[in-house]
């Protein structure tokens, strides 16, 4: 699925200067399979840019595009098929719910789309050292733990596009290089891309395009 | 898993309070539904009278005896009885004007010889087809409804002769005449009983029939208008009781006990329904806002299920189903109680010596399918309204 910022300006931004190479108000394209990195410093608008390109946020001008159609003529079935077979997202504030246990989490998830069995998500825990809180009631889990369970339901989809907001700004440099091997890997299964925000880290991967704000 | 994620730390109290209030309503809107139509219904059938039809006549007092006051109706009183607003129709009791008499004319029983009074009433008032209450010259008899007091003689008449006596079914069947004559002339026309009544002291004959013996074998003088037939709106017989008082007017006593009995069980029960269905209506608007607050409670979660995948309708059709679930549980226990009442109310009514039709009156059952109905769509439009607006 090919993406396209078209002179998007989000008004809570549209009196800040951006840069030249600002994707604020330019022409952008996300290409199928592309993995980017998007840096920006804070304030600059990175998890607007997660909700403006997820359809949950309508408030700028411009146009923003999938395979060239408005994302704003979008109907609820669309929307709703596209959230669960074309772009998955890490919110920045995670949208986990504490009241269930990380298992249900999870189940929540792949009911959905039934990509995984509870072998596969229990053995992805395990890879992020988080095997061991199946049964604990994720609101009792550290934001760190949180954030690698929000990965991982992320993750429980098939997607083409991967967007995700600052979803390393809890973890150490070994538990986020555990993540994104595992990203890079269910990226490549499926030929997906990702946007992946930050505050300035390029986190030591391979990415294909690195863009600002 | 969603059911358990989105209806999870419920303030039951609310929820309690509005089942409460629900159950109560919908027992009570059934009941009070079944038993106004019963209660209406009541006496139906059991007459050739229609409902709510009673004979008048004025009062018999001394100065009438002294032909100081009138006890015939002008056309001018019948127009302004007609004119009260809980009146549904007037119309006179036209008697006849001629000489006439009834005798059986069948070889099976006794020759039987009596005269009598006849009189016709608006078919509007009976409760019989009217192809079967119609008379023309040349016809082979005259349809008839008997008194049932005349039965009654006839049958002690049959039985002193030591015949057997005759029930309703077989007395349609016997063959009587009558005799209409004046000083010139006479005539035998041969009737048949098409029906009985227990309301009407004279034999009720068609108009067409009436109006051919008047005008063949009348007296000379004007008919007079002693009787007249009034029928009353549903449960307002309380005021054609006042007029009648008000008017120096009368009425057979039995018609007058159901009818009084008819309007106050109606009045009590259209009262209960009034507050039935402010009851229904209200524990329905609790139902509803406590379901807008469990989608408010829950607009995070909401939010979220949306946002990773969940589609709108998914949502929506979780907490419908919930409510509609539990408001047709409702519906069902107070289905459930309604049949135990009227078991008990049929009973009571009766040890009362009230036979009312214990059938089910399918308006109640109706009710409750548009209350639930109503119900229904209010849930849904208010569960949509509140999912979209996390949207």
């Amino acid at each position: 699925m090919k993406i396209v910022f078209d002179h998007i300006m989000p008004e809570p931004l549209a009196s800040i200067a951006h840069s030249a190479e600002s994707i604020w108000g330019n022409h952008i394209e996300f290409n199928p399979g592309e993995k980017i990195l998007l840096n920006a410093s804070s304030g600059k608008g990175k998890s607007t840019f997660t909700m403006t390109s997820f359809g949950l946020r309508r408030d700028y001008t411009g146009t923003v595009t999938y395979d060239g159609r408005d994302i704003k003529t979008f109907t609820p079935d669309e929307w709703a098929l596209i959230r669960q077979e074309k772009i998955s997202v890490v919110f920045q504030d995670l949208q986990l719910f504490p009241s269930l246990t990380v298992a249900e989490n999870l189940e929540i998830k792949n009911e959905l789309s039934k990509v995984y069995s509870e072998r596969e998500l229990r053995e992805m825990l395990d890879l992020l050292g988080i095997g061991d809180k199946w049964d604990q009631k994720c609101g009792l889990l550290s934001m760190g733990q949180q954030q690698r369970l929000a990965i991982i339901r992320a993750l429980s989809q098939p997607f083409e596009l991967l967007i995700m907001d600052e979803p390393f700004s809890h973890l150490d440099e070994e538990n986020s290089q555990k993540c994104l091997t595992l990203i890079h890997k269910r990226c490549d299964e499926q030929n997906a891309g990702f946007v992946l925000t930050t505050l300035g880290d390029s986190h030591n991967t391979h990415f294909d395009k690195e863009l600002k704000l | 898993m969603l059911s358990k994620l989105l209806f999870r730390n419920q303030d039951k109290k609310q929820l309690v309070i509005a089942i409460v209030g629900a159950f109560m309503g919908i027992t009570f809107l059934v009941t009070s539904i079944h038993y106004l139509i019963k209660v209406n219904e009541f006496g139906e059938g059991a007459d050739i009278l229609g409902p709510n039809t009673i004979i008048v006549q004025k009062k018999v007092s001394s100065s009438s005896t002294l032909r100081l006051t009138k006890t015939d109706f002008s056309e001018r009183e019948i127009q302004t009885i007609k004119q009260e607003k809980f009146i549904a129709d007037v119309q006179p009791v036209i008697s006849n004007n001629f000489d006439v008499s009834f005798e059986t004319a069948d070889p099976m029983v006794p020759r039987f010889r009596s005269d009598v009074f006849i009189q016709t009433l608006d078919p509007e008032f009976l409760d019989v087809k009217s192809s079967k209450w119609h008379w023309e010259e040349g016809d082979e008899f005259v349809p008839i409804i008997l008194p049932r007091d005349f039965l009654v003689m006839l049958n002690t008449f049959m039985s002193a002769q030591g015949i057997p006596q005759v029930s309703d079914e077989l007395a349609m069947d016997i063959k009587f005449k009558f005799t209409l004559s004046n000083e010139t002339g006479k005539e035998w026309v041969d009737a048949r009983i098409i029906g009985f009544t227990n309301e009407v002291a004279s034999i009720l004959v068609p108009e067409s029939f009436m109006t051919y013996g008047n005008d063949k074998y009348a007296k000379g003088k004007d008919q007079l208008i002693t009787q007249v037939m009034i029928s009353g709106k549903e449960s307002e017989f309380g005021l054609v009781e006042e007029l009648l008082t008000k008017r120096g007017l009368e009425s057979k006593n039995s018609q007058m006990v159901v009818g009084r009995l008819k309007s106050m069980v109606g009045t009590l029960f259209l009262v209960v329904l009034g507050i039935s269905i402010i009851a229904v209506f209200v524990s329905g608007l609790v139902l509803i806002q406590y379901m807008q607050l469990l989608m408010s409670r829950n607009a995070y979660e909401v939010r979220t299920l949306l946002r990773i995948g969940y589609h709108p309708k998914t949502i929506i059709r979780q907490f419908f189903v919930y409510f509609v679930k539990v408001f047709g549980i409702v519906s069902a226990l107070a289905l459930l109680i309604f049949f135990l009442f009227k078991y008990f109310l049929d009973k009571m009514f009766a040890s009362g010596g009230l036979y009312i039709d214990t059938g089910l009156s399918y308006q109640s059952i109706g009710a409750l399918i548009v209350a639930y109905g109503i119900f229904t769509y209010s849930s849904y439009s208010s569960a949509k309204k509140g999912i979209f607006k996390e949207y």
